[in-house]
């Protein structure tokens, strides 16, 4: 990064001054930009859906399958004369919820057990043992697992995604201390007297968590995946209650008489999917530099 | 060789009966007595007690988890209480288009994958490659699901050219079959087209730029002879291990697949057991399902040792 052209004086005396943190470099490039733009519509139309939809999501009007433009229902309505636009705001507001709450906690579950594993080898192999056997069940088979024992709900939806995430972070952060914890800097700390838990929240962890942010972003477009394919596999969230999958699963057998129905769901999980991608894309390619 | 599968086998098999012992576990837990569920809400109580001696509810647990995996070894499933019929027979007729399924989509990924690996490493202009680029990134961003009403849109009500959903076997009636198989196939193969097309390209621009590709175009072999013989021998074995694991991943999206196209394989057979709560039938699905991610994980990895003698030392 050092560069022999003079940098504009003003912004680059600050610059100079204190460095951009990487993460804001990522998200500052176009990749990053178009993908902030794309997720932050969506949440907004997640966030602002009680001011937005004209009726609630679960009214039924006497209108089925009212085509874009009816007056009152913008995008139309479905085989119950609920209303679309509706249907698709409160589905992108259950969206987030189940997302945000578990991805986190997939996560942190993820990094508890990579962090007891770091602490003794017989807790390393224990700890390895559990992410396999998470790992012996793709995403959708531990989906039907989990919902054979809890039923259908937003519960186990919240369940199946932590736990498929679980492994996931879990892995990442046992390798990424392992791999710090050989540097000479860490050699270097314990010879100079810091404690064990100084070099691991101090030296170790800081070193170790890059992969982690960028897994995060990767993770929400799992974490979108598996609430939509449960949905499908009807043994997501319980109907009347929307979610983007549930609403682009109900469209289906009308596909045929009204196109229009599928359109709200597809644009706004594409949209989400995507500008996540790039996000992540964007922080890989900077981190990795 | 050898020694690798020694390795790998043992923590395959713990893994296998770590997994057994969680899916009988969990369905013992289940709320509600699932012989209640079979007898119906008007039994009387000598029904509920035949069905439960019929069952076998009323052993210790542990001889009830000895029973099943004898069954299981022995393929001896017993009848399916709920849906009908032997559930061996219920799992072969699945497992029949479940495999159709997946090796069609498989035949889709390499056809595909293999096109944009060689299109991006060989192409000369930038917008080729760009084009490439946004096609595998898109196939691996956007959800089955996604894709999959997209396709039905646009070949089953647009353009009218293929049914939207639904089976006939291959087997028996090929001309039909084939356009049942065609849009589940592709949709269950794209995301795995755009990862074996990303390594292609990556694997096959390294073998490009090395020495004896060099001395060929010196020599004045033609372009396309270079490409094929010389350079893609080369850029294969790790896309072949890849392909190994894409398989895995195929069979574990084809649960899904099978929803969006009503496509009765595996998952939807699981899917209706579990909505009909027959749990015997779930229990024996999910056993099997892991069974074979597991097993087609150990054959990937023996695959990869075979390719590259390094991993067996490792």
């Amino acid at each position: 990064m050092t560069s022999t052209l003079p940098a504009p004086a003003a912004t680059g005396e600050k610059a100079a001054r204190r460095p951009r943190h990487p993460y804001l470099t990522a998200l500052a490039t176009a990749r990053g930009r178009t993908g902030l733009a794309l997720v932050g519509l969506v949440v907004l139309a997640g966030l602002l859906a009680p001011l937005l939809a004209g009726h609630p999501p679960t009214d039924q009007s006497g209108l089925t399958l009212a085509p874009v433009g009816t007056p009152g229902h913008p995008l139309g309505t479905d085989d119950l004369g609920r209303d679309l636009l509706s249907r698709l705001l409160y589905g992108i507001r259950a969206d987030l919820g189940i997302i945000a709450a578990a991805v986190p906690l997939g996560a942190a579950l993820g990094c508890l057990l990579a962090l007891a594993a770091a602490a003794h080898p017989a807790a390393d192999t224990a700890v390895q043992r559990l992410f396999d056997l998470i790992l012996a069940f793709p995403g959708l088979i531990l989906a039907l697992a989990v919902t054979a024992a809890l039923g259908p709900g937003r519960l186990p939806v919240v369940l199946v995604i932590a736990l498929a995430e679980i492994p996931v972070f879990g892995r990442l952060l046992r390798t990424g201390i392992l791999a710090q914890r050989g540097r000479e800097y860490v050699t270097a700390a314990r010879v100079g007297g810091s404690s064990g838990r100084r070099i691991l929240t101090r030296h170790v962890l800081p070193n170790a968590a890059d992969p982690l942010v960028v897994q995060i972003a990767v993770s929400l477009t799992v974490a979108v995946f598996l609430e939509g394919a449960m949905s499908f596999l009807g043994v997501g969230v319980r109907p009347p209650e929307p979610t983007l999958g549930a609403v682009l699963s109900q469209s289906m057998p009308h596909l045929a008489q009204a196109p229009h129905f599928a359109a709200g769901p597809l644009v706004t999980v594409t949209a989400l999917v995507l500008g996540l991608s790039l996000v992540a894309e964007a922080l890989n390619r900077e981190i990795r530099r | 060789m050898r020694g690798l599968l020694l390795r790998k086998l043992p923590s395959a098999l713990l893994v296998l009966f770590a997994a057994s012992v969680l899916v009988f576990g969990v369905l013992r837990l289940v709320p509600g007595d699932p012989a209640a569920v079979l007898a119906g809400p008007d039994a009387g109580p000598e029904v509920l007690a035949a069905v439960r001696a019929r069952l076998g509810l009323d052993d210790p647990l542990p001889v009830q988890y000895l029973d099943w995996i004898g069954g299981l070894l022995t393929g001896d499933l017993g009848p399916s209480y709920v849906i009908g019929g032997e559930t061996a027979d219920l799992i072969t007729d699945g497992l029949g288009a479940t495999t159709e399924l997946t090796l069609g989509a498989l035949l889709f990924a390499v056809l595909i994958g293999g096109t944009l690996g060689i299109l991006g490493a060989t192409a000369r202009r930038p917008w080729t490659r760009g084009a490439v680029r946004s096609l595998t990134t898109a196939a691996l961003a956007v959800p089955p699901y996604v894709s999959g009403v997209l396709l039905v849109l646009l070949f089953a009500v647009l353009l009218g050219v293929l049914p939207p959903g639904g089976r006939v076997p291959l087997l028996t009636a090929p001309d039909l079959g084939v356009q049942y198989l065609l849009l589940p196939a592709l949709c269950l193969a794209l995301p795995s087209a755009a990862v074996l097309g990303r390594y292609l390209e990556d694997s096959l621009r390294r073998a490009l730029a090395e020495d004896h590709v060099r001395t060929a175009t010196a020599a004045g072999i033609a372009p396309r002879r270079i490409l094929w013989r010389h350079a893609l021998p080369h850029a294969l074995p790790p896309v072949v291990t890849l392909l190994g694991i894409q398989t895995g991943h195929l069979l574990g999206g084809a649960v899904l697949v099978e929803a969006i196209f009503a496509w009765p394989g595996l998952g939807q057979l699981a899917e209706q057991a579990l909505v009909r709560r027959d749990y015997p039938v779930v229990q024996d699905l999910l056993l099997l399902l892991v069974a074979v991610f597991v097993l087609v994980q150990l054959l990937s990895d023996l695959v990869h040792a075979r390719l590259d003698p390094r991993i067996r030392w490792e």
